[in-house]
């Protein structure tokens, strides 16, 4: 992949707001073990 | 760029809503299979191996709709769209875990409405992403927005009066914790689901990819909590008389989901997820009609069902008819023009597949011979999982089956008709 497009992907907010949603999810699902 | 002659006419956005309500109508049946699974497996083996049915059925139904070569043209066209396929993949996988932990601890009466407030979430994102409703007008803002809410609100009645007869016990902090956020994530999915779409991405393509993020993720997530995946194969094993149950549901799942895609694709998340959670209304019907599941049910009860299926009907119906106006679709192309911009898409081409028009869908596809060795293993996998199954012994209402099962098959018709007249499943 193109550095110029991982760099597009990496500064898309579109990108972290599903990544921090999963990332607490995660946690959320991790906590009622 | 224009249809050819012999393509249908029929507005974007009927198409869409179209597609939403077919979505419910499959989404919905989906959960009919799983009644038939014997008492005494967990619900999230029942899960996985709804999973892992739509983990084949999500590879041969764009196969042989579009064969691979499209599929692969597609991912080749917009390769970072991958990232965003997985990820919701791996969305759906947690959420769908913790609505088990939701309804084990609260029962479904109050899990069901707090996970169903997805479509509010999706609507938020919708709006604040990718400028969907701005500049619609009090008008719009109150068709969707109410529509969305009477959704949501039908379901809280149906499912209050649908879990009465049970009693689930404790732990209700916990459960509501874990269905409010199911919610955000579920909404929060179709954040990848919409930017796809604008990007001009294929709904086959995306679909064929999200099964690997939400495999990979039920299957890690499956081996932390049964002690491994040398247990997660045991269980299977042990599952496997019953394994076809939800292999079905899962492949009406697929066929229900790929609705909800092409909803979402022509009419935007916050009108076409909203449709697609009407699904609650086909279960309802499957589960009163056929398996009976309600006869002890008191008059007040059946009141209070007949009262959330209208005001969900009265919220859909609302939600078909906003459509969007011109100042609207302004903004939809503002946020594509984004796309095409950040990640060097063609402008026109991106247009024209967003307008039902791709030029490559005008071309047959190129078939390859393992097109035909993936349908072959799919079927062959259904038939094996078919063969000696069993299941629950239930009093079933053959004749609302058969209605049901055409009220099924009809809109599959009747909207695959539409989707293939208006933009060849572009």
């Amino acid at each position: 992949m193109k550095r110029s497009r991982l760099v597009s992907i990496l500064t898309d907010a579109h990108l972290w707001v599903p990544v921090g949603v999963l990332i607490l999810g995660i946690i959320l699902l991790m906590s009622l073990r | 760029m224009t249809a050819s002659r012999d393509r249908s006419t029929i507005s974007l956005h009927k198409l869409g809503v179209f597609c939403g309500l077919a979505a419910a109508v499959w989404l919905g049946t989906a959960e009919a299979p799983t009644k038939l699974v014997n008492a005494g497996f967990s619900p999230f083996l029942i899960s996985m191996g709804m999973v892992m049915g739509t983990f084949v059925a999500r590879w041969t139904v764009p196969t042989l709709l579009k064969g691979t070569g499209f599929l692969f043209a597609d991912l080749r066209d917009k390769p970072h769209l991958i990232v965003w396929a997985l990820l919701a993949g791996m969305l759906w996988a947690v959420a769908n875990t913790l609505t088990i932990f939701a309804v084990r601890n609260v029962g479904l009466a109050i899990a069901f409405p707090l996970w169903n407030t997805n479509s509010l979430v999706g609507l938020f994102w919708g709006w604040l992403l990718f400028k969907e409703l701005r500049g619609s007008g009090v008008k719009g803002w109150s068709k969707v927005l109410g529509g969305a809410s009477a959704i949501v609100g039908g379901a809280a009645v149906l499912a209050y009066a649908t879990a009465r007869q049970s009693d689930t016990p404790g732990k209700a902090a916990v459960g509501i914790i874990a269905a409010l956020g199911a919610g955000v994530l579920f909404g929060t999915m179709y954040i990848p689901y919409r930017k796809a779409y604008i990007s001009g991405m294929n709904p086959l393509s995306f679909v064929t990819l999200f099964t690997f993020g939400e495999l990979g993720a039920v299957l890690t997530l499956g081996a932390i909590y049964m002690g491994g995946f040398s247990h997660v194969a045991a269980e299977l094993h042990r599952a496997r008389p019953m394994l076809f149950w939800p292999f079905l549901g899962g492949f009406c799942w697929v066929i229900g989901d790929l609705f909800q895609n092409f909803a979402a694709k022509y009419i935007g998340i916050g009108r076409g997820i909203p449709l697609s959670n009407t699904n609650q209304l086909w279960g309802l019907a499957w589960g009163a009609l056929v398996f009976a599941e309600f006869s002890g049910l008191s008059p007040s009860g059946k009141a209070l069902i007949l009262a959330g299926s209208l005001v969900m009907i009265a919220g859909a119906v609302s939600i078909s008819m906003a459509d969007p106006g011109a100042s609207e679709l302004v903004n939809w192309k503002q946020a594509r023009e984004r796309e095409c911009e950040r990640y060097g898409l063609d402008a026109e081409k991106v247009g024209a597949v967003v307008a039902g028009d791709d030029p490559l869908a005008e071309h047959p596809p190129v078939r390859r011979w393992w097109e035909a060795v993936v349908m072959f293993v799919a079927v062959g996998i259904f038939v094996w999982l078919g063969i000696g199954t069993r299941s629950q012994h239930l009093a079933i209402s053959m004749p609302w089956m058969i209605v049901l099962v055409i009220g099924t098959i009809l809109p599959l018709g009747l909207c695959g008709t539409l989707l293939w007249r208006r933009t060849r499943f572009s």
